[in-house]
Order: structure tokens, then sequence, then C-alpha cells
């Protein structure tokens, strides 16, 4: 498997290196447009980006490890970020996360064998005041109980 | 640089002014705890194992990140300190197993030493599931890798980042998660990678050819230096006798000198170590018949006879005082004496760091001796004695008699030589530094030291 940044996404990083004194300041940024691009952050995106922001590839690894939101697998079609925080702990994630782990039959951390859905326990997702909050890839889903959950799965083309 | 006092728990100790507090304090033999400092990979702040009381400072400071000024009190006998160093080390312990008989480590362990030292507190953790890590992770190069036991001190992502540059080792994750590890795919890839194994302060780097070969505490060691090369590094022979067995050597270390290896020594030489217990030649041999000493060096007095034409091959990796022997027995026999150092040269092994491709111990003291170098132009030669020169048959004579270490050649007749780390000697590296070897274990067999043979030897009648 081999990984290239998009002609767009080079255009962007084009960009946004007039944004930092120094190409080491665009880890971070490319390490989103990898996965933007991609879905997921594959092993060789490493060397890619180590070769723009002057890293080696092992510290662009350890620094993409230590964000939560970042992945190294990719995600199933949708990805579930339920919230896991106080706020949402205390309006019932716990019982939406069990009620999503019955209905798809995975876990956190896994996908269901056909590939459409993956769950993942985030910390606060800002939302609290809306909790619990849930994020299906990039749209919030807010004030969730179990029968909303329903509609929701079952709404998604 | 200018010189100031300072006071260590009432001790006057001198140092440079603004010199790094850990490096004064170690300096001085004050055993100040620490996991992530190490002489040759600088601070890195980030164990607060060597925390201090500093007069005037609030709270306790760490000590490698702590420059001297005048006049500056330090204290690690402090009550608060040593309940501070406790609480690290419980932290330090939360997830670690307390299994150290069953560690490869136990002996030589920081952890242990400093449990030992300030820790033996009962646990808070009565019922605390500990969090588990992989417990046999193959590196690559030798290394084994015991999550669990690691201590996070990335002492050995930063020799892989800062003195070899190849990068292959970072700690990955964070939290309780966080853990040493390659890139996926990846693996530890590098001639020198097996120093991490000494840097790693606790049992969480293992080398897989010594792990549980032996209880560090049964090992003696003699300060010696490799053969690998003529750079010379120093090293440790770590040897012992087990119950029933033979004289074994366990392992080589390296030993610092700032002159030559700093504090590491490459793989090849550390693995060397093997070629001392394996398919030796102990027994003096003739024509395939073991004989007796005496019996031999009457055959060897016949072999050399009164006329015939002699010539002596010896070894660069003989000891200067193995060779000086040789040069005047040569002399004594009227005989040529050649050590050919060509057959050495393995431009493939030499980099710019330690590993030289003029792979003999003593080539500079061949050379310093005035030993021809090389065989030029054609010898008739009736008998050829070789005091173990990886390559004699480059020489075609009569009669073969061989002086050698391993069972390598079939000479009409065989006398076992004994192995660096089986007598004492010199030996002069590439840039001229002599250096002393001492003798670790006894010579095996029927084997003696090429000086020793020298001595036994007759004379030309
Ligand atoms: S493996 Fe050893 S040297 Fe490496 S971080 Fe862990 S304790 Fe430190
Ligand atoms: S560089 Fe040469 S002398 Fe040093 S450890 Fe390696 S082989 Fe031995
Ligand atoms: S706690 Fe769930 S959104 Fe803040
Ligand atoms: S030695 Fe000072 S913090 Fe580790």
């Amino acid at each position: 498997m081999s990984f290239a940044f998009s002609p767009e996404n080079l255009g962007k990083i084009e960009k946004l290196r007039s944004r930092y004194p120094s190409p080491k300041a665009l880890t971070l940024p490319l390490l989103w447009l990898v996965q933007e691009q991609e879905g997921y952050i594959p092993g060789e995106a490493f060397d890619a980006i180590a070769e723009i922001t002057t890293w080696s590839p092992m510290d662009i690894y350890k620094s993409a490890s230590f964000y939560t939101m970042l992945r190294f697998e990719p995600a199933g079609k949708y990805h579930i970020k339920i919230c896991r925080s106080l706020s949402c702990t205390l309006c019932g994630q716990a019982m939406l996360y069990r009620h999503l782990r019955e209905k798809l039959g995975i876990k956190a951390g896994e996908t269901t064998a056909d590939g459409r859905f993956t769950i993942e326990r985030v910390e606060c997702l800002g939302s609290c005041g809306t909790a619990p909050a849930m994020q299906i890839n990039d749209i919030y889903y807010e004030e969730l109980n179990t029968l909303k959950l329903d509609t929701i799965l079952e709404n998604l083309p | 640089m200018s010189k100031v006092k300072i006071t260590v728990d009432g001790r006057v100790i001198e140092a440079d002014d603004g010199a790094l507090l850990i490096e004064v304090l170690l300096a001085n033999g004050v055993d100040i705890p620490h996991f992530c400092y190490h002489e040759a990979l600088g601070p890195d702040g980030n164990c607060r194992m060597c925390m201090v009381k500093l007069q005037g400072a609030k709270r306790p400071q760490i000590a490698c990140d702590t420059f001297v000024c005048d006049g500056m009190e330090v204290s690690l006998k402090d009550p608060e300190i040593r309940t501070t160093v406790q609480r690290i080390l419980e932290l330090e312990l939360i997830n670690h197993p307390i299994d150290c008989p069953t560690c490869d480590q136990a002996g030589e362990c920081r952890l242990q030493d400093y449990y030992m030292e300030y820790g033996l507190y009962d646990s808070s953790f009565e019922n605390y599931q500990k969090i588990h890590h992989a417990k046999h992770t193959d590196l690559g190069s030798n290394v084994m890798l015991d999550q669990e036991r690691c201590v996070l001190c990335a002492r050995c992502t930063r020799f892989t980042s800062n003195i070899t540059k190849t990068n292959e080792l970072g700690i990955i994750g964070r939290g309780d998660e966080a853990h040493v590890s390659t890139m996926p795919g990846k693996t530890l890839d590098n001639p020198y990678a097996m120093n991490i194994i000494d840097l790693c302060p606790v049992g969480a780097l293992t080398s897989r050819d010594f792990r549980f070969a032996r209880r560090v505490w049964f090992l003696g060691s003699a300060p010696s230096v490799c053969h690998g090369c003529d750079r010379g590094c120093n090293i440790t022979i770590d040897h012992d006798r087990p119950k029933n067995g033979t004289e074994t050597i366990y392992r080589f270390r390296p030993r610092k000198n700032e002159r030559i290896n700093g504090h590491f020594i490459c793989d090849a030489g550390r693995l060397s170590y093997r070629e001392h217990n394996e398919n030796r030649q102990l027994q003096i041999i003739r024509e395939g018949q073991s004989i007796g000493r005496e019996e031999a060096l009457e055959a060897f007095e016949q072999m050399i006879g009164s006329q015939k034409r002699i010539m002596i091959l010896a070894d660069a990796n003989l000891y200067n005082e193995d060779l000086r022997a040789i040069k005047w027995y040569a002399k004594e026999i009227g005989a040529l004496l050649f050590v050919p150092l060509e057959s050495y040269r393995d431009e493939s092994f030499g980099d710019d760091w330690l590993r030289s491709s003029m792979r003999a111990a003593n080539a500079r003291g061949v050379e310093n001796m005035g030993i021809n170098r090389e065989v030029s132009g054609g010898y008739d030669i009736d008998v050829l004695i070789n005091f173990n020169h990886p390559t004699p048959h480059m020489i075609a004579a009569g009669e073969f008699i061989e002086f050698q270490t391993h069972q390598s050649t079939n000479a009409d007749l065989i006398f076992p030589l004994a192995m660096f780390s089986e007598y004492g000697g010199t030996l002069t590296n590439r840039d001229n530094i002599t250096q002393d070897c001492m003798q670790a274990v006894n010579p095996s067999g029927m084997s003696l030291s090429a000086q020793e043979w020298v001595k036994l030897l007759p004379r030309r009648s």
C-alpha cells in the first residue's frame, strides 16, 4: 500500500506553509489532512508527513498516537463517537452505549462485519448543554435517548 | 569556568559554576536516584526520581534540571525528599509486576534498588487490577521488550534518536497506555542496537542472547578490550563456572572509556563472546591423534630440523607480549615472520562511528613492532608455523604446524592456543592507545598463550 496526498491537498499544504514559522509545525494540520483524505492514517503517511515536516517518521507516529481522535485503522462508513464525559454520563450515556452495543453487536473500538458502523467512546464533545451527545462522522446528534438513537440509525442511507 | 562551593547534606563539594547538579552529585559519589538521566544521553526530566531539596525553594526540585551556584544548599536525606521519592516510586509501581524473582534484570535493576532504598511501603492499591502490556516483544536485533517492566524513561528511544539517529523507537500512546514501540511493521535494526539493553535501567529490555542464561550475582567480571576490530572498545567480560559445568563466558558489556568508545560497543563486538565458548581446540593433535605435551615438543623439534626454511605467521589479534615473544623466537631459529594484515580487512564492517574495517585488535601493535605485514614475492618454505593467523593456506609449505584457538585447520601438528579472555596482555588500538586486558577465565583444555608456548618451544639443534 502506498500513500500520497491528493493534488488538492498538496495545494492546501502550500497555503498552510506560509502560516507557520517552520515546516515542523505542520505536523498536526497534515495529520488531519491525511485523516480527511483517507478516513484514517495509514502507516505510509508517516513517511510522507516526515518528509514535508523534516521530522523523522517516528516523531510523527509518536505525536499522532497522543491524539485519540486520530485513527490508524479505517473506521466503518458511519463512525459513531459517543461521549462518555461528565455531563453525558449524568444524562445517561452508559445506557445509550449499552443500547448501541446490543443493537450493533460490537464494542467500542470495533467495526461491524459489514463495515457500516464503528463505535468509539470519546471525551467531552463540547455539547454538554444538550447532553447526552454523539457524533456520526462530523454530524452532531444531541439530547439523545434510545428511541431517538434507533430512528437516527434507521434513517442513515 | 569559575569554581563554586555547594553543600550536600552538610558535605561541602566544589563544582564548576553552572554545572548540572545531578552530574556534580554523581561525580562526587552521591547516590542520587535517577532513571532518565544518563551521562551519554543527558537530562530528560521525565522520571522525577532525582528530587532534591534546595534551600530557599518552595518545592522539591529535580537535580537533572538544576544548575549549581555558589552557596547552594542541597539535601537528599531530608524526610520530605524521601517521602517524595517514595511517592514517585509508588506511582511507578502501580502497574509494574511484583515478580522480581522471575525477572532477568533482578540484581542489576535500578527500580529494585530504589525500592529497597526508598520504597518498602504498604501498597495503597489492594484490590487494584493492574493494566497489562505485552510481555515478550521481539523488537529486533536481539532485543526483547517486556513493556510491563518499563518505566518510560525514554533512554532507549533517545539512544535511537540522538545517538544512532536511526529513530526506530518511540514512546507511543499516552497515560497508562504509553509504551515503547517500533514503527508499525518495522524492527529495531542498527549495528549498535543492543546498547539499549545496558541503558535500560530496569528489566524491560533484555538481551535475547543472555536473558535467563545466568543470574547476574553469580557472574565474575574482568575488564578487557574487544577483539572485533582495531578500535579497541573497552569491555567487561562476565563469566562463571556453573555447578558441574565448565568455565563459561556469558556476555561482553561495554565499559566506559571516553577516549575510545564512550559508553557503547557495537553488536558484533558484543556477541563475539560466543567464540570463547564454541568449537575450541583443546588437545594437542598430531596426524589426527591426541598426544601429550612432551611428545609434541619433540615432534616439533624434529619438524623444524636444522636446515629447513621456516616461515612463521602470527595473528594480529595477539597481545603485544605474544608478538614480542614470537618475534624473538623467529629470530632465534632464523625463521621469516609475517603478520599479513590484508586478511583482516573488511570494508563492509567499517562505519563512521566505532566499527573499523581493520578487523584485528592489534594491527597497530604489529605495525609498531616493525613486523612484515605483507607476504610479498614467492618463498620456498619447508615448514610453516602459524600462530592462529586466519589464512595460513596462502603459504604453500611442506609441513604445517598450527597453534590455534579453534578447530579450523588440519595441520600436521596442532597446539591449542588460549584466547584473550584466558590470560592477560596489552593491545595497541588504531589510535596508538595501548590498553590492558585482564584474564577472565582459565585457559581451556591443554591450551596455553602464545608467549607460554614460545617459552617451551625448542631452538634448533
Ligand atoms: S524500555 Fe527501558 S530504557 Fe526504554 S523507556 Fe522503558 S525503561 Fe526506559
Ligand atoms: S567497534 Fe570494533 S572494537 Fe568496538 S565493539 Fe565493535 S568490533 Fe569491538
Ligand atoms: S460531557 Fe458529553 S458533550 Fe460534554
Ligand atoms: S533523572 Fe531527573 S527527572 Fe529523571
